[in-house]
């Protein structure tokens, strides 16, 4: 079993031969390439079952790491290429197969007939493939081509309806948004390993080497705290947390299946997953901690509300999913590792199912709108029954999956909280009230969904629409206006089918077997996944010696200390914790990791370790969730349980729903701070100045001195004192006239500019020296 | 001063001059030629600093293939002759910034030339033996990457250049590039889902 | 032999590349020019490997000048097809011709 590990490698390589292929021959295939890509991610999927089987029957392995030197630079240095495989790894490999497995099969029937089907099926492979780069990556430059890749993958497809405007723009935003990060990730990278490389390492960006090199105290506190916000700032993009999560709401443009694979359940948590993968470099700052909780606990807490008053059934998924990541985050960010990643391990398979469900009631239905649903469960009794076990366990219903990691993570924050650090408090208070605003939206979905009548589809009601950019005018009427197009793009996508079932026909109907296959399968194992790593483990025949946590901890991170609370450690020799569960009491302020951790108490005194731990039950978290639980549940009934009110309650809080409704106004504040500036401010600003500069020095030239001072007289007077939009609106307009001129299209003389500037820069930097 | 740096010296010349001249000159085919001439001297540079192996590369990739190919490129496009059609208005900005640049490299050069003057070269090593180990060994991925890259130049040069129709010199009709997608005009549902153009 | 003279030759080679492309209007005499800042280049890469490189196993200067002068290669092939078919559609290959990308 043990030689399986080594290749892993194979599970990356499947689905990229499946891209190919289907590329080169998928047309000539019978089944269209859908068949080769099943197939490769089948194979992968066992493979992946194998590694994941060996790595958490055996405990925490040593994690087996193999590479090729992809590129000599000479004198020792070289760029490799390589896997790394240990229990995280392993997880989620597990995660990414099984899901892009249930997907694909699913859209063989939700795609089908489609113009670009087996380009679709490309580009899943190909997507599977990138992420699974980034997963494997035993070095942070591999991993940041992983990112990439997978976020080229996501453009792509977020764009498959490209011949729609809204859908055009969707992908767009979605890619600046985050390529805007990556910037900071390819940074963080550089700056963690040139801090490696210091040390004397001929493999700076080994991630094995930057942990040891961090852990042994190697990297300045200035490296590390850049290095690591730098990376997190990559995280923040890629994992739609606030406030770079515009993105993910609209992504939802894309196809249903490609939601529920990239948009949900693994690309979005490639930055919590990341952040885990370096977690022993984070966990040496308390201020990288610290920003990690914040953004976090700040983004599952916001992101929940806006839920509520959608109607669009997969942006109430999308923020949904904006807010279960924060949840990670935030569990990371209070020292919850093995909680941060077993939520995304659950979070992976339900919300995957939820995007499934609908998708099947979009397709029956076609509409994207809950207020066109409504009595569903007598007509597809089998959504129903899948997307009900994954809304309860997305709410946190016990005994599912959702509920025992959004406990551990309520439970680490906790922990972290009596440990003295106030973040953990914050984290738990208001995880606890997001929790209780999940399972409100959820119930307030499944309620309009499933329950009254059927209200079908009114065309008529539908506003026309015609740009996307002025969703900052009006509140209400622009998300109107913005659902309605969101329900009539991927309405549009599922008319232009060629199969060509009209619109208007009958009760929807069930969906075929393709469809129900992923949904039964991701339902049932809505259950195990969380067993897997839930404080019932013991009773249902599991073995504290085998769970989720002893899966995905490495020797790293059992090894990990937090520097920034050894002082307070110093100060209290006296309270060794006393057994296995309680926090040493006696000094409130001492984190008494080590009695999380799975050895128990005995290293406790030398060092603070990174909280992972055999899963715990903590009755007060308990009871506090599932009241949680009840009062939102009770409180959807009595306002949706029959059927759609006439007026949404949620849409009838004043400036509370203005609020929400605008998600924030972060897609405004965007416009207004970023594009508007740039468009309207910094430029004109910029030549403003240049203006007077440039203007004062040709008059000077030309020696009129009295002009010159006529001029300064008019800037400083008219321009600053009276206010400088006109002169600022005259001299935007002259300043581009002139400016535009340099734009001659004669690109000979662009050549000389740019040389001219090398030299420049040449003779800058040797000056500097 | 040794007989190799006398060799280098009057093959840096040669070449120099021949590198001059194929930008100044006013015929295009003497200019092809002139560059063929700086070639070969590059590859005796090569030969000088020990590098058989380049250097004979050199003069077969070089001379013996790129050169004949410019030739074939300035035939089948009947330039024009003469210095007002051959140099562009930017002739001033072309001198100022190559000088300028010439300056500041040779100044760097010599200013750092000091701190690896010592440890002169002794030239040698790098024999056509250790070059195949090395590029089949240490470089082997980058070797095959570089065929896959020569493969698609193959196929970018026969696409851009394949006459679709017409005889020589007519004007190609622009064709719109196939993309497999459905257009926006044979789809009427577009319309009826109550949204503008 | 000083390992100067060679630098200096590859920056003089550089240089007039440089002008080449600035001045000259023929767009094959452009693509001529970047093959002589190419080989400017190739000669400061075998040249270093000489001087700080001496003995190294993977002889990496030249190497890469073999790598370069494959990818000239590509690139000049690539370059003549792109200046055929400017030729094909303008009846011209003056690179004044071609302001397009302008105001």
């Amino acid at each position: 079993m043990e030689q399986l590990l080594d290749y892993a490698w194979l599970v990356v390589a499947l689905p990229f031969a499946a891209a190919v292929l289907i590329g080169a021959f998928g047309k000539l295939m019978p089944l269209k390439g859908s068949e080769i890509g099943i197939a490769a991610v089948f194979v992968a999927w066992l493979i992946s079952l194998g590694i994941g089987g060996y790595t958490f029957v055996n405990g925490p392995i040593e994690a087996v790491e193999s590479s090729l030197t992809w590129a000599p630079m000479g004198s020792g240095f070289e760029i490799q290429l390589g896997q790394y495989v240990d229990g995280l790894t392993a997880m989620m490999l597990v995660l990414v197969t099984t899901v892009s497995l249930g997907v694909q099969l699913y859209s063989r029937e939700y795609m089908h007939g489609e113009e670009r089907f087996t380009y679709f099926f490309a580009m899943l492979s190909l997507f599977t493939f990138s992420m699974l780069v980034l997963v494997v990556a035993n070095n942070t430059l591999q991993a940041v081509v992983g990112w990439e890749l997978v976020g080229l993958c996501s453009f792509l497809l977020i764009g498959f309806y490209w011949h729609e405007k809204p859908n055009q723009d969707a992908a767009n935003k979605a890619f600046l948004t985050t390529k805007f990060a990556d910037i900071g990730l390819i940074v963080g990278v550089i700056v963690l390993s040139a801090g490696v490389a210091q040390t004397g390492s001929s493999t700076p960006f080994d991630i094995e080497t930057t942990i040891d090199a961090a852990m042994g105290g190697e990297l300045s506190t200035a490296t590390i705290v850049l290095g690591c916000l730098m990376i997190f700032l990559g995280a923040v993009g890629k994992s739609g947390q606030m406030p770079l999560h515009v993105w993910l709401p609209d992504a939802m443009a894309g196809p249903t299946p490609v939601s529920a694979l990239i948009h949900a359940a693994t690309m979005v948590t490639a930055g919590v997953f990341l952040v885990a993968r370096l977690y022993p470099v984070f966990a040496q700052s308390l201020v990288v901690m610290n920003t990690v909780a914040i953004v976090g606990v700040i983004t599952l807490f916001f992101a929940g509300f806006v839920a509520l008053v959608q109607d669009d059934i997969k942006k109430v998924l999308a923020y949904s999913t904006v807010s279960q990541l924060g949840y990670m985050m935030a569990a990371l960010g209070v020292g919850g590792y093995t909680a941060g990643i077993f939520h995304l391990f659950t979070h992976g398979f339900f919300k995957a199912l939820l995007f499934l469900g609908s998708g099947s009631l979009i397709h029956a239905v076609h509409s994207n709108n809950m207020s066109d649903m409504g009595g569903m469960r007598k007509y597809m009794p089998w959504t129903f029954a899948t997307f009900i076990i994954g809304s309860l366990a997305l709410a946190g219903f016990p005994l599912t999956a959702g509920f025992f990691s959004k406990d551990e993570v309520l439970v680490a924050a906790q922990i972290w909280g009596d440990a003295g650090f106030t973040m953990g408090t914050v984290v738990f208070w208001l995880g606890l009230a997001g929790a209780a605003v999940t399972t409100f939206y959820m119930a307030r979905a499944c309620f309009l969904i499933f329950f009254g009548e059927h209200r079908g589809v009114h065309h008529a009601a539908v506003p026309t629409h015609d740009e996307h950019a002025d969703e900052h005018t009006v509140v209400e009427h622009a998300v109107e206006a913005e659902e309605a197009e969101a329900a009539a793009h991927d309405h549009a996508g599922a008319v232009s089918s060629t199969d060509g079932h009209d619109v208007h026909h009958g009760s929807p109907h069930e969906s075929g077997w393709q469809i129900l296959v992923p949904l039964v399968m991701l339902a049932v194992l809505s259950f195990p996944v969380g067993f897997a790593g839930g404080f019932l483990w013991d009773e249902v025949g599991g073995s504290t010696e085998r769970n989720f946590e002893t899966w995905t901890a490495t020797h790293d991170i059992e090894e990990t200390t937090y520097p920034f609370a050894a002082a307070a450690e110093a100060g209290a020799e006296g309270g060794e914790a006393e057994e296995g569960h309680a926090l040493a009491g006696a000094d409130g302020e001492v984190l008494a990791a080590g009695a999380l951790a799975a050895e128990g108490g005995e290293e406790h005194g030398e060092s603070l370790h990174v909280l992972h731990g055999a899963p715990e039950f903590h009755l007060d978290v308990f009871v506090y969730a599932l009241i949680a639980f009840l009062v939102a549940v009770g409180g959807a009934w009595v306002i949706y349980g029959r059927g759609m009110p006439a007026r949404d309650p949620t849409f009838r809080l004043g400036p509370v729903t203005t609020l929400l409704v605008n998600k924030y106004y972060f897609d405004d504040l965007g416009y207004r701070f970023v594009v508007v500036p740039v468009r309207d401010k910094l430029s004109p600003a910029a030549s403003w100045t240049s203006n007077v500069v440039i203007d004062g020095i040709v008059k000077r030239v030309g020696g009129a001195a009295k002009r010159l001072g006529a001029v300064t007289y008019t800037t400083l007077d008219q321009k600053v004192i009276d206010g400088g939009i006109n002169g600022a609106a005259f001299s935007a307009a002259w300043w581009s006239d002139k400016l535009r001129r340099i734009q001659s299209g004669d690109v000979q003389r662009y050549a000389g500019a740019l040389l001219a500037g090398t030299i420049v820069l040449v003779l800058v930097f040797s000056a500097a020296r | 001063m040794s007989a190799q740096d006398v060799v280098f010296v009057l093959i840096a010349i040669a070449t120099g001059g021949a590198a001059l001249t194929t930008v100044t000159s006013k015929n295009l085919v003497h200019a092809a030629l002139f560059l063929a001439v700086t070639l070969t001297g590059i590859g005796g540079v090569f030969f000088v600093l020990a590098a058989d192996f380049v250097a004979l590369v050199q003069l077969v990739v070089y001379v013996g293939a790129i050169a004949v190919l410019f030739l074939f490129g300035l035939m089948l496009t009947r330039a024009p002759i003469g210095r007002e059609a051959l140099d562009s208005q930017n002739r001033a900005m072309g001198i100022g910034i190559s000088v300028v640049l010439f300056g500041v490299l040779v100044t760097l050069i010599l200013q750092s030339g000091s701190e690896f003057a010592a440890e002169a070269s002794t030239v040698g090593g790098g024999g056509v033996a250790d070059i195949g180990l090395a590029i089949f060994s240490a470089w082997v991925f980058p070797f095959e990457v570089a065929s896959m890259l020569l493969l698609g130049a193959l196929i970018g040069a026969i696409v851009l250049s394949r006459r679709e129709t017409g005889e020589s010199g007519e004007e190609t009709p622009i064709t719109a590039i196939d993309v497999g997608d459905p257009g926006f005009e044979d789809q009427p549902e577009l319309t009826t889902t109550g949204r503008q153009p | 032999m000083s390992p100067l003279g060679p630098l200096i030759l590859a920056a003089f080679l550089f240089c007039v590349g440089v002008y080449g492309i600035i001045a000259r209007r023929n767009a094959v005499l452009v693509l001529m020019s970047v093959e002589l800042m190419l080989n400017a280049v190739n000669i400061n890469l075998v040249a270093f490997n000489n001087i700080t490189h001496q003995g190294d196993p993977l002889v990496s200067g030249q190497v890469f000048a073999l790598f370069v002068i494959a990818i000239a290669a590509a690139e000049v092939g690539v370059g003549l097809a792109i200046v055929l078919n400017m030729f094909r559609n303008r009846a011209s290959i003056d690179v004044d011709d071609v302001d397009l990308m302008r105001w």
